[in-house]
């Protein structure tokens, strides 16, 4: 009977070694890949959160196409919490993720403390000159860990034919929401909105405002409760709830409105957006419209407010894995992507930020086919204007945290003086922790 | 030598077959369990890799935590919809045990919800509430309300919005299970009670009722364990929204570890859910002796 034991044990053993070694083999398959294999080529995996047929491939089978040695597959992932998760993972293994692609600073600060963006002092590419003074804004430490490849741009696009039809010019390049106000209440029709607010332009004012004014206080306190803040949430609750030319918060939340959709259909007439939403705008087979679209900065709250930052500046930071094997190839396509590879892109409204880059290159792709469907005029001034931006460098439990506070005040729940300041109050309460 | 029994000779064989589920609970479950109880103590960041001991500073955090204690009110708020999808359950199952028609169609309308897509139906529920004009409030306009409820759009009504999902979505399960369980209550028992004179309400609940509390504290235990865990519903309608007013403890545990990156946080708070079911479990444990007959 112990022979019975024996084999027994010995069975699960052997068991639970080939399950084991199973799962093994794969590993060291994928892992040795680069070292074992000279003469083939390198593999590098990019990940960024664009729709794979919106441009990346293209792109990478560009590069694939020049560069023999080193094959590049482009691997989206969604910009939320669960998609960012999945690429801190990646990135954590050093195995399936070579280069990626930020969109915020926050993110990118926590991928620097991870320890998983390379610092590319090294590399000896001199990325002020290259992007321009808008690149600092990306600076960690004093350092960059990402290539910021692109202008960032957002702006209300205003639809010209319905602005033409009340009698109004295209805005001025200084107005402020007190006249946005007005522009919305003479736009709107039955069933037509003044103006719709997607959820990235949302807090573009007051972001705006406090990357002026500083988003804490000269004695460390928040500036959650400033003055702007405050005249800019009441003027938008006014428009919600006693103009209704803009949706009632609680309606557009649940109903998950598909903001640039109803605007292009003519259901809106002003859209607080970024340049993303060109990739719908230039189709006009899914999205055909009959009107021009003209173009506004996103209003600042007051005419004499000081130091009002527009939200653009620079995105799309293309980083190295510091973990990566493959570091250098890495970098050689990071560059490459940077100095015009990504030009396939622009049609979907990613302007390359490299002055390697003719802009004039990247406009043509941007309007090919669809000229005159935007208003020249405006569009010079404002989406390839000049403005000063920022970055906002805020933590997301405070954001979080904010919008919970404003949400309250939108669905009339809590004051505005209330609101104001447990934003602060919470905000401070953070900044301790 | 002693000689033991067939059994006990067995028994290495019946450890060799459970192995690989048991390895496999280990590594992803065991193993993690314990690692999450000792992150518990640290502030680990996900991802980073500098990590320093803080005793007991996540647990003390948790105590001044207000977001905390919002979440531990709305999990209460949330785990209403248990007993009530419970009795309601066993009401429809009473109607459906009797003979009346189409009674196979009626059975497999209330099971439907269960079985159907979570996220498909969070939707389906999301147009139906939908605060302008979603059907439910079209109807509550027409009998007269001027002004409905924004259910999910509005912080004060949203997690009772979730309850009346949560409801409808456990009543097949309940109800299926109370079904089965009438169908063992032997034919002469109501009669004899029928003969003495019982109405057909007291033979309803003095003797129906406690007939299948075995049975309702089955799906007690588990429908408060497994509500008090649920995550996809909420997440799929509100994401813990608007204002807060949907986060539950698990979602509020998702948030700290997923997109806050605080593993050590997240880790307090789930340990602190994992306790607050087990003496839920223990209570209902000790209490069933008052109220349920085998």
């Amino acid at each position: 009977m112990n022979k019975k034991k024996w084999f027994t044990t010995a069975l699960s053993f052997v068991i639970a070694t080939v399950l084991l070694a199973g799962c093994g083999d794969n590993k060291d398959a994928q892992g040795n890949d680069p070292q074992a294999s000279a003469g083939k080529a390198v593999k590098l995996k990019l990940w960024g959160a664009v729709p794979v047929e919106a441009g990346p491939q293209a792109v990478v089978d560009a590069w694939n196409e020049a560069n023999p040695d080193i094959e590049v597959e482009y691997i989206r992932y969604v910009n939320d919490d669960a998609g960012n998760l999945k690429l801190d993972t990646a990135l954590m293994t050093g195995q399936d993720a070579d280069l990626y692609i930020n969109y915020t600073l926050t993110r990118l600060q926590k991928r620097v403390d991870a320890g998983v963006a390379l610092d590319l002092a090294s590399t000896g590419y001199d990325i002020d000159a290259q992007m321009g003074p808008d690149a600092a804004q990306w600076k960690i430490n004093d350092k960059y860990y990402g290539l910021p490849t692109k202008k960032n741009m957002a702006f209300i696009w205003l639809n010209k034919k319905m602005l033409d039809e009340a009698g109004l010019p295209v805005p001025a390049l200084d107005w402020t929401w007190s006249d946005l106000k007005e522009y919305a209440a003479k736009l709107k029709k039955d069933n037509v909105y003044g103006l719709l607010q997607h959820e990235a332009s949302f807090t573009a004012t007051i972001d705006g405002t406090i990357a002026g004014l500083g988003v804490t206080k000269a004695d460390g306190t928040s500036n959650f409760d400033n003055d702007l803040w405050k005249q800019q949430f009441t003027m938008l609750h006014d428009m919600m709830f006693v103009d209704k030319s803009t949706p009632e918060y609680g309606e557009q939340l649940t109903s998950k409105m598909p903001v640039d959709t109803m605007f292009l259909k003519g259901e809106a007439a002003m859209l607080s957006a970024g340049e993303f939403i060109f990739r719908n705008a230039n189709n006009l087979t899914e999205f055909p419209h009959d009107f021009q679209i003209a173009f506004a900065t996103i209003p600042q709250v007051t005419a004499d407010q000081k130091d009002y930052k527009y939200s653009g500046g620079l995105g799309d930071v293309l980083s190295v894995n510091a973990k990566s094997k493959n570091q250098e190839a890495a970098w050689k396509f990071a560059q490459w992507y940077a100095d015009g590879g990504m030009l396939p892109m622009a049609s979907g409204g990613r302007i390359p930020s490299s002055k390697s880059v003719d802009n004039k290159q990247a406009m043509d792709l941007l309007l090919k086919g669809v000229e005159d469907k935007y208003d020249v005029d405006s569009m010079n001034k404002v989406v390839f204007g000049q403005f000063e931006s920022f970055q906002l460098s805020v933590p997301q439990q405070v954001l979080d945290a904010r919008k919970e506070e404003y949400e309250k005040y939108f669905l009339n729940k809590q004051d505005i003086d209330a609101t104001l300041a447990s934003m602060a109050k919470r905000h401070n309460d953070l900044i301790k922790n | 030598m002693k000689r033991r029994s067939w059994i006990q000779k067995q028994g290495w064989i019946g450890y060799a077959f459970i192995m690989p589920n048991m390895l496999g609970i280990l590594l992803f479950f065991i193993i993690p369990a314990l690692f999450s109880f000792g992150l518990m103590f640290t502030d680990y960041q996900f991802a980073n890799p500098n990590v320093s001991f803080t005793g007991l500073d996540n647990i003390e955090r948790l105590f001044q935590d207000e977001q905390f204690y919002s979440a531990v009110r709305h999990t209460g708020i949330f785990l209403l919809s248990v007993p009530i999808s419970l009795v309601i359950a066993f009401i429809v199952a009473l109607v459906l045990n009797r003979s009346v028609y189409l009674k196979g169609l009626l059975r497999g309308m209330f099971f439907l919800p269960y079985i159907s897509s979570g996220v498909a139906v969070a939707f389906v529920w999301m147009l139906l509430f939908q605060p302008s004009h979603g059907p439910i409030n079209e109807v509550l306009r027409w009998i007269g309300i001027a002004t409905p409820p924004g259910w999910f759009a509005d912080s004060d009504t949203a997690m009772y919005a979730i309850d009346v999902v949560q409801i409808w979505f456990m009543l097949g399960y309940n109800m299926i299970i109370y079904l089965a369980a009438l169908q063992e209550i032997s034919a002469e028992q109501l009669e004899a009670a029928r003969i003495d004179g019982a109405s057909a309400r007291t033979v309803t609940w003095k003797i129906v009722w406690p007939l299948v509390s075995p049975t309702t504290f089955l799906l007690l235990i588990t429908g408060l364990i497994m509500t008090m865990k649920s995550f996809s519903l909420i997440q799929a309608i509100t994401q813990g929204g608007p204002s807060g007013s949907t986060t539950i403890l698990s979602l509020f545990v998702y948030k700290t570890a997923f997109s806050y990156y605080e593993m050590g946080y997240a880790s307090a708070i789930s340990w602190f859910l994992f306790a607050v079911i087990l003496i839920i479990t223990i209570i209902q444990w000790i209490g069933q002796k008052r109220w349920v007959h085998y």
